[in-house]
């Protein structure tokens, strides 16, 4: 997960990069650091320093892990002869290392044969069974065929020994929710809540499955993390003002005979409507008319 | 006649937004609206436009109802309905409808009954780059009267077509030039409004 400072330094070297303007290893030692997906880029610019031997020299040991993304970002760029070639560059140096068996696994991943790969991250993880990204690999083989429910076995398997990566479990909780099976999603961003409680995004997704779980107790306790989301966003996220406005009018739906929360849950999404009408005037105007129609009917039906 | 009689005609404007909108996401599902309206002869229901939804989180529901209403005001405005909607699967191998899709699919019948579902058919978008056909790359679902989603045979009685038979090359065309940049769906919205 990247942040906005991060995200915009990857952009501005991503554009003086494209342009010519040097500094590609900047940009792959930073989309490294970062762990973000963008193969094709990686491809072409690691690829100009490989074929480059001058700037090659230049690297000196940092070379390899050169060699080792551009393979990576080959593979997902489905240019498997590059990605071929760079392993066998690695194999000459490093014939016996782990890491050169697991690209090797990667490959034959990458080419669809998934026995033989499965056999390779198996055996690979016998020598060693705390090797995150072979685990990895195997819930993506599993997804990749199309088996969701050997990737949820497999992920889960992996979150009983890796509790605390986040990243696992925000994936199983968004497979989960993509086979509709939200109350197992929901408890998936529940660990992550626990574990890092200021991620605004969390709040946002559990908020979402709240709501899309239905029922009046989880609509309100979603109304609760939209509103702690804006507290963390400091009232600049979209989304969840919009998900406050319709809570409220879920609320109000559902409690229809009851009086008690009338007065607090209009209140909040008064100011949460206000808030999305400044939001839009300043930065959107011609869309006002709009959300203003919209708003009036989410405050109509409650 | 019922829904099982009328045709649809996709126009190339939201044909190419589709298509567009798949490939500037090549690693995860996509969905969208497809808006339009019925035909004056009551035998055709004409997709003229579609709105790109979203990207991510593509089963949560209340970025799913926001987008619906403010869509929904816009172009009743301009005299149009949702009348369809779209969906990309993740992985190039998958041509099952699934379960959010038909959800969605169903909800939106509840507006407009002859509503239809079009999912982008993965091996007619590469196989596009070799042949030169002019169908369309996607396949349709019509509810039956069942209340199931089913597949319409792309062959039988052209009911699926193509608004402008020339679609497919200006699509080739915008996808050499990469104009999928240019595409900006629902999730960019709500995550920078200006856009």
């Amino acid at each position: 997960m990247v942040t906005k400072t991060e995200e915009s330094e990857l952009k501005n070297l991503e554009i003086q990069v494209d342009n010519g303007g040097g500094g590609a290893w900047e940009y792959l030692s930073l989309v490294r650091k970062l762990k973000v997906r963008r193969s094709d880029k990686v491809l072409k610019h690691g690829l100009s320093i490989l074929n480059d031997s001058k700037l090659r020299s230049k690297l000196g040991a940092d070379e390899w892990t050169l060699y080792e993304q551009v393979a990576v970002a080959a593979m997902d760029c489905q240019c498997l002869d590059v990605a071929q070639d760079c392993t066998k560059a690695l194999r000459k140096r490093f014939s016996e290392s782990k890491r050169v068996g697991r690209l090797k696994a990667m490959l034959l991943e990458a080419k669809g044969s998934w026995e033989k790969a499965e056999k390779a991250y198996s055996s690979l993880l016998e020598d060693n069974p705390l090797d995150q990204i072979i685990h990895k690999r195997r819930v993506a083989m599993a997804k990749a065929q199309g088996n969701i429910s050997g990737a949820i076995e497999w992920l889960n398997k992996y979150l009983e020994i890796f509790m605390a990566d986040h990243d696992a479990w925000r994936e199983l909780a968004e497979i989960y929710s993509s086979l509709q099976m939200y109350k197992q999603a929901a408890f998936c961003y529940e660990e992550v809540i626990l574990a890092q409680p200021t991620v605004p995004l969390y709040h946002l997704a559990y908020a979402d499955v709240l709501y899309t779980l239905g029922g009046l107790e989880n609509v309100q306790t979603a109304k609760k993390y939209y509103a702690s989301t804006i507290d963390l966003t400091g009232g600049k996220n979209t989304r969840a003002l919009f998900g406050i406005c319709l809570c409220t009018s879920a609320i109000a739906q559902l409690a229809k005979g009851k009086n008690k929360e009338d007065k607090e849950g209009s209140q909040l999404q008064s100011l949460a409507a206000k808030a999305l009408e400044r939001d839009y005037k300043q930065r959107a105007p011609d869309k006002l008319p709009q959300l203003t129609t919209a708003l009036k009917s989410l405050t109509l039906s409650s | 006649m019922g829904s099982n009689d009328l045709k649809y005609e996709v126009s190339q404007n939201a044909y190419i937004k589709l298509v567009l909108h798949s490939l500037k996401h090549p690693t995860s599902a996509v969905n969208g609206v497809l808006i339009g309206r019925i035909s004056s002869s009551n035998d055709t229901v004409e997709i003229t436009d579609a709105v790109p939804l979203f990207h991510s989180q593509i089963p949560l529901l209340p970025q799913l109802e926001i987008s619906l209403i403010l869509i929904e005001e816009y172009f009743s405005t301009k005299g149009l309905n949702i009348v369809g909607y779209f969906h990309a699967n993740e992985r190039s191998d998958d041509f099952e409808l699934g379960g959010v899709a038909k959800n969605i699919g169903d909800h939106i019948c509840r507006y407009f009954p002859q509503a239809a579902i079009l999912l982008l058919d993965n091996k007619k978008l590469e196989a596009l780059k070799k042949s030169k056909s002019s169908s369309a790359i996607m396949q349709l679902y019509v509810r039956d009267a069942s209340k199931n989603w089913k597949l319409v045979q792309s062959d039988a009685n052209n009911r699926f077509s193509l608004k402008e038979p020339s679609a497919n090359v200006i699509l080739l065309d915008y996808i050499s030039s990469e104009k999928w940049n240019d595409i900006v769906d629902f999730d960019d919205h709500l995550d920078d409004i200006s856009k």
